[in-house]
């Protein structure tokens, strides 16, 4: 239940709103996710007056604020359009039809983001920095997952960043074209040949199954991550057999762009 | 907190609790457009423009919106005549939602035409692929999105300025509607990629369907006459009102003192409640009234809205000692607001006493198993027999199949199996009650049944039926699963408790684990077949899970042979003797019930009957189509089940009169390039794609229509001054447009426009009785009703027409009344001499001889005419995952007369995307438990516009002797056909056979490795 809510214009203020030991106190952007928990008294912190809604790129980096919306960024993305960045954009309308797009922001969907996530496992394959506040720390996503509740307490994701120059592909598997993921493939690979692959579709978070120099061995690599990728939606065999041939595909999309 | 919202260009001051959600705020303020489908944004009938962007405004806290520009339907378009005033009329968008017929229930429109305004307030010229995606946001379960998005495409047209193709005229000629030319083969080259297979840039379905056409393709039958209004493509007579979000709903009042009511749900699949304690829940501040077993009277009753006697055990409380699914009852609560109600819910103290669950019907049945029912109370009916936890057993023999099987060059077994699927209706299962100023009871609920939930409630309720007034207002779709007298009385005994007016709504978590389903059955096939192709002898062995209670249970599963297996009786000899056996078994569980589901029953023996049929007819090396049309029932033919089976009730032999089937089956081939593609590798095969392969498939269905001997409806038809005329009728329209269709005939009969026809449906004081909106009967049954009524109205009007011109003075040959024709609001003698309907009007009502101009009439059938149909499905598979991409469904059907193509069409397209959700996603699946797995509409996935395959309807027309317009069914049988088209159609691409749907990307692969799905 909700018992208080706060729109705070300053970062500060909705820092310090966060470091309150009672009520719980926890930041939404724009509330979509945050419905869909079952949870005690809380205070909600509302972000949306801080002006965290940016759209940056700099240099060979796209710097996202973390309330920008989903809609906002694929509006961004399709403005000018990156092919290296087509993956992302597949991602992100797989991740919500339209209208949750609208509300759903970017630091929002990572933090809730469950092992379905699209967006989320794409972003775990750009290899994806989150900027904490206070303190303006740095954080891959990849180190928040395993983590996210503890890391988070009383802290705040004020911007996403990733390289806008790796190649990303996102490959799925569903029931349906629009059906959650039972597993879906993301690989970036950068200039350097850098390659990773994150897989999604299982289990509480997207997970990176693959980080190396270029791209040998990511197929075997994804075949062991889902070795034991079992629940009532699919199979470890089937999870684990077919990471490996969406892994490969999407090697060979990404190096094609 | 106080907070201020603008909304519509209007400042609302407001107190709102810190966690309420705008679309709770909304409606407080009376914006009742804005829809209650879920609680976490899936479906977006609570879409809002906030800053002219769509939102959902469930998953938005008012507090959020504070300082936005909120918009609402409200303030987008209004009612065009409105007396002396001069107004805008309805929005483009609006106006060609209305024309189109992209409103059925209508329950979602809103939020679609707030989407589609979005999109067009922004990108004036959008393509078909963009307006699906803008759309895709909205969830619609009735329309399959087809009419929706030329809704808009035809709006973004107007607002260009341009010209649109008019919707009227040129129905009726003897060529028909003619067929685009790209239907017929076209566009389909072997070997070529295809656009969209499996690589888009959103996904595969969305971009691929780009026609502006808005009528399907219909072939005229030769009986049909010239009529003015049947077989028109009329505007639904509740669209308008539909578009402006009018308060038409059952939620959409807000009477003083209403109390919320929450129910709660049992945390265990078995159990007895030893000890239960409301106190603390009582004197929670707002709480008005904590019901549990022990205050209610112990009145043993069946869900199923049926006619009496129900054909079904009495086996339900509304409270009992006993629970027996995860989500079964406990207790009611009413309270001042719905968060004090589900307050109260956790201060109910209840001690449960585990039993054993069984969960598995196989099991069910063995001895030494949990016995769900060891009420005392408990009727049987039939073979139902609750010491084996058997809700009914059914055996039916018709000829000798061990003679047939003997007989046989070959004989063919499987097994198969369907999943329990849900209804999903966009608008939850939603009642209010009240006692009006007589002190009756008023019930206005969304249900499909007034009348039987009148009956059904009276005794559980302890009131007489008079005593009981059942509304039903606009439903949001029911799709059989408000053919069930569900949540009626949680909110009538809490009324009866509280004196006060108590609202009781489903959350979308309580549909999936307290409401119906389709259900879930294990079917055997055994079939005897020579070289020919000449089947001797067909088996049908049902095992069904009808869950906690056996609502339905004989019925739905009586439908699964009576309408399948009858389809097919062999050939030659055997056509006239067949030999057709099926037996079922329907079980009791501890898993939530099932019920009726648009199909009834029938979808399920179509999966494992066509798939088999398909087996057979690749194993024999014969044309899967061929095979089954040359053992296909035909015109002149009896019925072989209407002599074994009438739902419970006593067999009379029908004979089928009308049967397009051959027709159909050569239309829709030639529709989906049936020569072109099957057995063409060139085809099968995609150009770059190695991991893919195409497939074609097909199935040939056949429904009924209406329940002979027992299925009645009435109508009433007054005449009022002005040559307008009132209909009343107790068909229940739940968004199938049956208001519409019964007044199109109406105005036939008596020579008017629709518009003309006021039609006030539902309404258990001030209509005739109706059994209700199942059974596929309505246009039939209540149709023949009101053309009955009408035509009594017509005889009244000739007769004083007559005696108005041959009054005295009139010059002229005396006229007969018998020569007279009604048309153009006008009485014609062959003469040429007329006067107007409002003169007869006037003539009646004031000036000689007076009378009320009226006709009442009823109408049952000896016979149910089935209509026939011929679906087809194209498909992609991966054969590395095991993807299937539906790329195509066709469906041509016999359904007799088409009295409007835009509503008939409209029931097809939305049935056949149901369909596809049971082929390829839609299943609920529980733990070991009992918990459901599925509860939400995210892991219970159902088709969104931007997803959807090309979806193509021809109508070849019959007419049905036995009805006054020659009309049969339209509204079940889209269910029956897609899921064993797409499965033949994944057969053919790959080879892989999955007998169990629906067909997941897993049981393709594992097929593909030669494992068991």
């Amino acid at each position: 239940m909700i018992v208080e809510y706060h729109r705070p214009t300053q970062l500060k203020d909705a820092l310090d709103l966060l470091s309150r030991p009672d009520p719980l106190t926890i930041p939404i952007g724009g509330g979509s996710a945050f419905r869909r928990t079952a949870f005690g008294p809380r205070a909600v912190v509302d972000l949306q007056a801080l002006g965290l809604d940016t759209f940056e790129q700099k240099g060979n980096s796209i710097e996202l604020g973390a309330t920008l919306t989903l809609q906002n960024l694929l509006a961004h993305l399709e403005q000018s359009p990156q092919p290296g960045l087509a993956g992302l954009v597949k991602a992100i309308r797989h991740e919500a039809a339209h209208n949750l797009r609208q509300v759903g922001s970017v630091a929002g969907c990572l933090v809730s983001a469950a092992g379905r996530s699209p967006f989320g496992t794409a972003l775990l394959a750009l290899d994806g920095v989150l900027t904490l506040e206070p303190g303006a720390e740095e954080l891959h996503l990849g180190d928040l997952y395993p983590v996210r509740d503890e890391l988070l307490r009383g802290r705040l994701i004020t911007a996403v960043s990733f390289g806008s120059k790796a190649r990303i592909a996102y490959e799925y598997v569903a029931r349906s074209p629009a059906d959650q993921p039972i597993v879906c493939a993301a690989v970036a690979v950068w200039h350097s040949g850098r390659t990773r692959l994150a897989l999604g579709g299982f289990g509480t978070a997207p997970r990176l199954a693959f980080d190396g120099p270029d791209s040998g061995g990511v197929e075997a690599a994804a075949r062991s991550a889902y070795s034991q990728a079992e629940d009532a939606w699919a199979s470890k065999e089937y999870r684990a057999q077919i990471a490996g041939v969406l892994a490969g595909r999407a090697v060979q999309s990404a190096l094609a762009h | 907190m106080l907070i201020s919202l603008l909304i519509n260009d209007r400042i609302f001051e407001v107190e709102s609790a810190a966690g309420e959600s705008l679309l709770s705020v909304l409606r407080r303020l009376g914006f009742f457009s804005v829809k209650h489908g879920c609680e976490t944004g899936e479906c977006g009938a609570c879409a809002v423009l906030l800053d002219g962007k769509t939102v959902n405004s469930c998953v938005m806290l008012a507090a959020q919106a504070v300082g936005h520009i909120l918009q609402t339907i409200e303030s987008i378009g209004e009612h065009p005549e409105q007396g002396w005033k001069t107004t805008q009329g309805l929005h483009p968008l609006q106006q060609a939602f209305v024309e189109t017929g992209a409103v059925q229930c209508g329950y979602c429109t809103p939020a679609q035409i707030l989407a589609a305004k979005e999109l067009l307030d922004r990108n004036p010229n959008p393509t078909e692929a963009e307006v699906r995606q803008a759309l895709a946001g909205v969830l619609c379960r009735c329309t399959g999105y087809l009419k929706p998005v030329q809704a808009v495409l035809r709006a973004a047209a107007v607002l260009r300025g341009e010209a649109v193709e008019p919707l009227e005229g040129g129905l009726h000629g003897d060529e028909g509607i003619p067929a685009p030319p790209d239907w017929f083969g076209g566009g389909d080259e072997g070997g070529a990629p295809e656009k969209d297979l499996l690589t888009p840039a959103t996904f595969p379905g969305g971009a691929v369907q780009t026609r502006t056409r808005l009528l399907p393709r219909i072939t005229l039958t030769p009986e049909s006459e010239v009529w003015s209004s049947v077989g028109k493509p009329e505007k639904k007579v509740d669209a308008v009102k539909l578009v402006q979000g009018k308060p038409a709903f059952t939620a959409d009042i807000e009477p003083r003192n209403l109390l919320y009511a929450k129910v709660l749900h049992s945390p265990v699949a078995h159990a007895r409640i030893v000890k239960i304690d409301a106190s603390r829940a009582l004197q929670l501040p707002g709480v008005a009234a904590v019901l549990t077993w022990k205050d209610l009277p112990r009145v043993v009753y069946s869900t199923a809205g049926q006619s009496d006697p129900i054909p079904g055990p009495l086996d339900s409380f509304s409270l009992d000692r006993k629970v027996r699914f995860v989500g079964d009852r406990v207790a009611f609560v009413a309270a001042e607001s719905e968060q004090i109600a589900s307050q109260a819910l956790e201060l109910i103290d209840v001690e449960y006493e585990s039993l054993p669950a069984v969960l598995d019907p196989a099991e069910a049945m063995l001895p030494g198993a949990p016995i769900l029912h060891d009420e005392p109370e408990y009727v049987n009916f039939a073979e139902s027999d609750p010491g084996r936890n058997l809700a009914a057993h059914i055996h039916i023999d018709i000829g000798d199949v061990e003679k047939g099987f003997a007989e046989a060059d070959q004989i063919f077994e499987d097994v198969y199996e369907v999943p329990k699927v849900q209804q999903a209706h966009i608008e939850p299962h939603v009642v209010v009650t009240y006692w009006d100023e007589d002190d009756r009871l008023v019930i206005r609920t969304s249900t499909q049944v007034p009348f039987h939930a009148r009956r059904m409630l009276a005794p559980v309720l302890g009131l007489p039926v008079k005593r009981i007034r059942v509304i039903k207002p606009r439903i949001g779709g029911g799709f059989g699963g408000k053919q069930e007298v569900l949540i009626e009385d949680v909110a009538a005994h809490l009324t009866i408790a509280t004196g006060r007016p108590v609202i009781y709504e489903y959350t979308r978590a309580e549909e999936f684990f307290a409401g119906r389903s389709r259900h879930p059955m294990r079917i055997w096939m055994k079939t005897g077949v020579k070289k020919d192709g000449t089947l001797t002898a067909n088996a049908m062995k049902v095992l069904t899970n009808t869950g906690a209670y056996g609502c339905h249970a004989l019925t739905v599963t009586g439908n699964t042979g009576h309408k399948s297996i009858a389809l097919y009786v062999g050939d030659g000899e055997y056509r006239k003797s067949p030999n057709i056996q099926f037996t079922a078994d329907v079980v009791y569980t501890n898993h939530p019930p099932a019920g009726a589901f648009r199909g009834y029953g029938v979808p399920q023996g179509y999966w494992a009957l066509d798939r088999h049929m398909e087996k057979i007819a690749r194993a024999l090396g014969l044309d899967p189509l061929e095979f089954r049309l040359k053992n296909a029932l035909r015109a002149g033919e009896l019925q072989p089940f209407s002599t074994a089976w009438s739902e419970g009730r006593e067999p009379r032999p029908e004979t089928i009169e009308t049967c397009a089937l051959e027709e159909c089956a050569r239309q829709g081939k030639a529709v989906i390039g049936w020569d072109q593609k099957f057995n063409n590798p060139n085809w099968r095969t995609v150009a770059g794609k190695p991991h893919l392969r195409r497939g074609i498939g097909s199935a040939l269905v056949m429904q009924g229509t209406a329940i002979p001997y027992l299925d009645m409806g009435g109508a009433s038809v007054k005449m009022n001054d002005d040559g307008s005329f009132n209909l009343l009728i107790g068909a229940t329209d739940l968004g199938t447009g049956s208001d519409t269709v019964i007044g199109q005939m109406v105005a036939e009969v008596l020579g008017v426009p629709l518009e003309d026809i006021i039609v006030y449906s539902s309404d258990t004081d001030f209509t005739p009785f109706d059994k209700g909106a199942y059974a596929s009967s309505t246009t039939y049954i209540s149709g023949g009703a009101a053309v009955k009524a009408a035509e009594q109205v017509a005889e009244r009007i000739r007769i004083r027409a007559a005696k108005m011109l041959n009054a005295a003075g009139a010059e002229g040959e005396p006229i007969d009344w018998r020569e007279i024709k009604l048309a153009n609001r006008q009485a014609c003698a062959p003469d040429g001499r007329s006067v107007s309907l409002s003169e007869v009007a006037l003539h009646a009502l004031h000036q000689e001889d007076q009378e009320q101009i009226m006709g009442v009439a009823s109408f049952v059938s000896p016979v149910a005419p089935p209509p026939f149909a011929a679906q087809f499905a194209e498909v992609t598979v991966d054969i590395e995952t095991g993807q299937v991409i539906v790329g195509k469904l066709v469906m041509a059907l016999d359904s007799g007369v088409i009295v409007n193509p835009l509503t008939a069409s409209g029931q097809v397209e939305g049935g056949m995307t149901q369909a596809l959700g049971y082929a390829v996603c839609e299943e609920m699946r529980y733990d070991e438990r009992g918990f459901a797995r599925e509860i939400d509409l995210t892991d219970y996935h159902i088709f969104q516009a931007d997803e959807m395959p090309e979806l193509h309807t021809l109508f070849v027309e019959t007419f049905e002797p036995t009805h006054p317009f020659g009309v049969k069914a339209v509204a079940e049988i889209p269910l029956d056909g897609v899921a064993p088209a797409v499965g033949n159609a994944v057969l053919d691409a790959c080879g892989a056979v999955v007998n169990n749907n629906p067909i997941t990307p897993e049981k393709v692969w594992r097929s593909l490795n030669k494992e068991s799905d």
